[in-house]
């Protein structure tokens, strides 16, 4: 295990991408501690910023543990494909940005685009995260496409913008946008959402267990489901079953639970 | 006494080019061809104006020498890890060349008023793509005007009379003798309203009903204007058809538009406080008209939504395109906003909230973007040129801005300039100083010079080039 400690806390924002078991594997501390960060505009070492310690257990996968805030460090696990790294306090922006595969823990809060075009491997954030769930990058239109998110707080809007596939579940509330333009994987709310969930959405599946305060009015009611299922697991429901968004001639479907929206009553009249 | 004519207005993004001014002894006496905002412009620029470059000492703003004034602000810039350079949209292409290599050489942020008006219209863009034109088709073509969000009357005075419904076009008529003519309407049907209210007691007033649907000039085979906004404003009176929006809800509203234009059906009595039967009468004169346009202004960006609400009417846009000849084109405020975004994309390909931290550009608003910068505390430092953040940047990014030193390139006397460390005063560009800014439909243009500025006054371009000497000099010596 490789344990990095911040030496003092950071104001500029510092780019994190070396922090990565694969960037680490097979070396030395010395090495580590000569790899390049940027804060702000000035170039430093590793070392400059952290204290580095190695604890060696030679059964387990690389890990790397942050102790401290890493709220300003952006990036931390950028691309990684395996390994993992435990965060002990909140993490900044493009948490696993591209990530390939291994995990990434949170303990505290997460910053806005964490797990932003991820393709393998788990992030799970204790406390709440930014915008952009494994949303794509500026004026890409290729999201997450693969893996799993779990954040047990509250997420910020555009969660899972641009989605292909995979899972991101949110134990907490969400802002608005839920799954904008998503072609696929699916979205789970466990608390309240936001207004305009599955926007301009082609395909996939939302799933809101909490209040919503309205459908977009390009979504379709098309049945009441009792039960619904992600990644394999049994939700139960009952769940109003909404088709759209049909501005964008789109397959995708949200599940709204029926008990906590009874004033979505109305819609059952059009079944 | 010299009269000069084809000159352009540095004032909003309409950049109107066809002002005549007469000058008197270095004063200019009289504008012609000038609304009432470009006209104040010229004849009172100089009212307010300072001259003296100023530097905080120990508190206080004194006056100082400009090479003094400049060294400073370089050795500000020098110093930062993490400066900000914000503003760009009422100077010259040139000088926003320049403040370009100055982020960087200094490894800044940099960023223009963009990103707190049509920021959200470029990320839509980016996402979705714009068919638009230049204003001189619209004002030979156009048949139907569409303003979303918008108040040209008040905020671009001249956009109807020189490009929209009041221009004489080749194809298309002006309204203007209609328009005159309904506004007698208008104001005899008040008088008759306010007269029966009185005479029939009524408390309060009711207005006269007015019958559900378009009103016949909506089928007309002539020009036409629809105004969707939150209230009725000035221009919403002069517009064939008003809709008025609930506010936050123009995204519903245009995504109902686009499913009705697909021929859809929606499972609602109303969207956004408008009747569905009225959006699908609306939808039909939209699919009708030989070439629409759609100018959407601050209203659709920085209403709820954002960047997702653009998105939704560019895609408007793109579908009405199956049927019909369709463009949009967003109310770009500043007279050089656009030339901002043209010229920090040829030079780093970012149209705006450009970070060179690290040597190369990169570009992600909402990590990148000034208020966001200044909300999380990032910047160190900051320069600002030809912009008044202080007034109206939210209150705790307008107080991180103060907490680090502050240099304003700014002739009048503002928040920011009070609040700064160093104040540069420089010539007024497009008065005092020529060069280039682009129209708000990318026409470039350029900025003349029509008196002479203060001995004490340089352009905003040799500023901002003495400042980046001065801090290449500091970097020599340093190394
Ligand atoms: S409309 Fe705008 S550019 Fe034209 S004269 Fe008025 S302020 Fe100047």
């Amino acid at each position: 295990m490789i344990i990095l400690t911040p030496k003092r806390s950071f104001t500029v924002p510092v780019g994190g991408e070396c922090i990565s078991p694969d960037t680490f594997a097979a070396k030395s501390t010395s090495e580590m501690a000569n790899l390049p960060v940027w804060e702000g505009n000035k170039k430093r070492a590793l070392g400059h910023l952290f204290r580095i310690e190695l604890k060696t257990a030679p059964s387990e996968s690389l890990t790397i543990r942050i102790r401290g805030d890493a709220g300003r460090i952006r990036r931390i696990g950028a691309k990684m494909s395996s390994g993992r790294i435990v965060i002990e306090g909140n993490a900044g922006m493009h948490l696993g940005e591209e990530m390939n595969g291994g995990a990434i823990t949170v303990v505290g809060n997460a910053g806005s685009w964490a797990g932003s075009r991820m393709k393998k491997g788990t992030i799970e954030i204790k406390g709440d995260a930014g915008h952009y769930i494994g949303a794509a990058y500026r004026g890409s239109n290729k999201g997450m496409n693969g893996g799993a998110i779990t954040i047990y707080g509250n997420a910020g809007n555009e969660v899972g913008c641009f989605m292909r596939k995979g899972l991101i579940k949110i134990h907490g509330d969400v802002g608005q946008f839920t799954g904008i333009h998503m072609k696929n994987g699916t979205i789970y709310i466990g608390g309240d959402s936001e207004v305009r969930a599955g926007a301009q959405m082609l395909g996939g599946k939302i799933v809101v267990l909490g209040r919503i305060p309205s459908i977009l009015p390009t979504f379709t009611i098309d049945d009441i489901k009792s039960r619904v299922k992600i990644d394999g697991e049994k939700v139960e429901g009952p769940f109003y079953r909404f088709l759209g968004d049909l501005a964008e001639n789109g397959n995708g479907k949200l599940f709204i639970s029926q008990k906590q929206n009874t004033h979505l009553t109305p819609c059952e009249r059009f079944l | 006494m010299t009269v000069i004519s084809h000159i352009t207005c540095p004032v909003c993004g309409d950049f109107c080019d066809d002002i005549e001014v007469t000058v008197e002894d270095n004063v200019i006496t009289d504008v012609k061809n000038a609304c009432a905002v470009g006209a104040a412009r010229f004849l009172n620029y100089a009212t307010h104006r300072r001259t003296k470059p100023l530097i905080r000492k120990d508190g206080e703003l004194v006056e100082a020498s400009l090479d003094e004034a400049i060294r400073k602000s370089a050795e500000i810039l020098a110093d930062a890890t993490y400066p900000l350079l914000f503003g760009w949209s009422s100077t010259s292409c040139e000088a926003t060349r320049v403040g370009l290599e100055l982020a960087e050489e200094v490894g800044g942020v940099i960023d223009n008023t963009s990103t707190i008006c049509h920021g959200p219209s470029i990320l839509g863009i980016q996402d979705i793509g714009i068919s638009s034109c230049t204003l001189g088709q619209l004002r030979h073509r156009a048949d139907l005007i569409f303003y979303w969000g918008s108040n040209p009357w008040d905020a671009h005075p001249r956009h109807i009379e020189r490009y929209t419904m009041f221009t004489e076009g080749r194809f298309q008529r002006s309204t203007w003798r209609k328009y005159v003519s309904r506004l007698g309407g208008t104001v005899t049907e008040k008088r008759l309203q306010r007269t029966a209210n009185l005479l029939l007691d009524h408390h309060p007033p009711t207005p006269i009903e007015t019958g559900q649907g378009l009103p016949y000039t909506m089928f007309q085979k002539k020009r036409k204007m629809v105004v969707a906004d939150v209230r009725k404003t000035r221009t919403a009176e002069a517009a064939d058809y008003f809709l008025q929006v609930e506010p936050n809800r123009d995204y519903e509203l245009l995504q109902a538009f686009r499913m009705l234009i697909r021929d859809g059906e929606l499972d609602v009595e109303e969207v956004a406080g408008v009747p569905v039967e009225l959006l699908e009468e609306v939808a039909d004169v939209m699919i009708g008209c030989e070439l629409g346009v759609f100018f959407f202004g601050l209203g659709l960006t920085m209403s709820e939504g954002r960047h997702r609400n653009i998105d939704a009417a560019l895609s408007l846009v793109r579908d009405l395109n199956q049927y019909t000849k369709f463009l949009i084109m967003p109310m770009r405020g500043h007279f050089n906003v656009t030339g901002a975004n043209v010229v920090f994309t040829w030079q780093t390909g970012y149209p705006f909230a450009v970070d060179l931290s690290q040597g190369f550009p990169r570009y992600n608003p909402g990590e990148t973007s000034t208020i966001d910068i200044l909300r999380r505390r990032e910047s160190d430092a900051a320069l600002v040129i030809g912009s008044d953040p202080l007034a109206h940047f939210p209150k705790k990014t307008a107080q991180n801005l103060i907490k680090n030193p502050l240099i304003a390139i700014d002739p009048e006397l503002t928040p920011t300039t009070l609040m700064a460390d160093v104040v540069i005063p420089p010539a007024y560009v497009g008065i005092e100083a020529e060069g280039t800014a682009y129209r708000m439909d990318h026409v470039p243009l350029p900025l003349k010079k029509i008196v002479d500025p203060p001995e004490t006054c340089l352009s905003d371009e040799e500023i901002l080039r003495r400042i980046l000497n001065e801090v290449r000099r500091i970097r020599r010596k340093l190394n």
